[in-house]
């Protein structure tokens, strides 16, 4: 785990961001049913399952490495997603706090540019997993 | 949204609902909490500006933002169950949604094979803007009971 921020085109493959930890409540699902035009009752809600479902625009934005608490890039700086691979595994539900963990497990340079892959774990409060990505990022600088 | 079955054949097509990326949506997504203090944050995906200093020539979206238009488009097919065991593949975002763009999310059955109890579908993705250009391409896995 990174004890202290450096620029996250710099972070080396086997390092992790610093988790995030956020609690979907149904104001922060309603501002992305309206970002995606998806207003479905199952967002909305509760059903005998349980209480409304979190939005997967949700997950993808809030599962971005940029949301880690840790990331960084100098100005002037800034992060490309290329790439991607999404497994859904549970539904996440409205009400429970979401656990997002980011590690790089692999680092390259293309035509000039460091590219990152990152895999990406978001699990529930109950450590029921809800979603595993891997993102492929370049980084872009009018210095590069 | 007509839902995949164990009688929809293969190259077959399905659309979304175009969308259309008005500056009110991309700050929902993009600009943070709507209480936070000073929304919507500027950022890339948020203010011309800022992306105008990165050396784009206007904002971009967030891929995540359309990335969720194709998931809604996957649920629509396969049911909630999809986010039980929906997987996307080989997703690439292949040039820049602008504010303004409005992009449909299209799937089209390549192949589909019963394995146990299940059906499962195997489909070749893509998100279109309004000039037909592909700004999303890849593949989407989900499956059916077979039953």
């Amino acid at each position: 785990m990174m004890s202290e921020k450096k620029s996250a085109h710099l972070i080396k493959v086997g390092e992790e961001f610093e988790p995030l930890e956020f609690l979907v409540t149904p104001e922060m699902n309603q501002q992305y049913l309206y970002a995606e035009e998806d207003f479905h009752p199952r967002y909305i809600e509760a059903s005998p399952e349980g209480p409304p479902l979190v939005h997967p625009g949700i997950l993808y934005n809030m599962s971005n490495n940029t949301r880690s608490p840790s990331f960084y890039l100098p100005p002037g700086w800034s992060e490309v997603h290329a790439a991607e691979e999404t497994e859904f595994i549970n539904p996440a539900r409205v009400g429970k706090k979401i656990r997002v963990t980011w590690k790089v497990i692999e680092a390259f340079e293309k035509r000039g540019k460091p590219w990152h892959v990152l895999d990406i774990l978001i699990v529930d409060e109950d450590g029921v997993q809800i979603m595993r990505r891997i993102m492929t990022n370049t980084f872009a600088s009018l210095s590069l | 949204m007509v839902r995949i079955n164990k009688d929809t054949p293969i190259g077959l097509e399905f659309t979304g609902k175009p969308k259309k990326m008005s500056w009110e949506r991309l700050w929902a997504f993009s600009g943070g909490p709507f209480n936070q203090q000073g929304w919507p944050k500027k950022n890339l995906h948020t203010d011309t500006e800022f992306a105008k200093s990165m050396g784009l020539p206007t904002v971009g979206a967030s891929a995540t933002q359309y990335l969720g238009h194709m998931t809604e488009l996957m649920i629509g097919l396969f049911g909630e169950e999809w986010l039980r065991h929906g997987k996307m593949r080989k997703i690439k975002f292949i040039k820049l949604v602008a504010d303004g763009d409005v992009l449909t999310s299209k799937a089209r059955v390549v192949s589909k094979k019963t394995e146990g109890l299940k059906i499962e579908y195997d489909l070749s993705i893509s998100v279109k803007n309004q000039n037909n250009d592909e700004v999303l391409i890849g593949s989407a896995i989900g499956s059916i009971p077979a039953e």
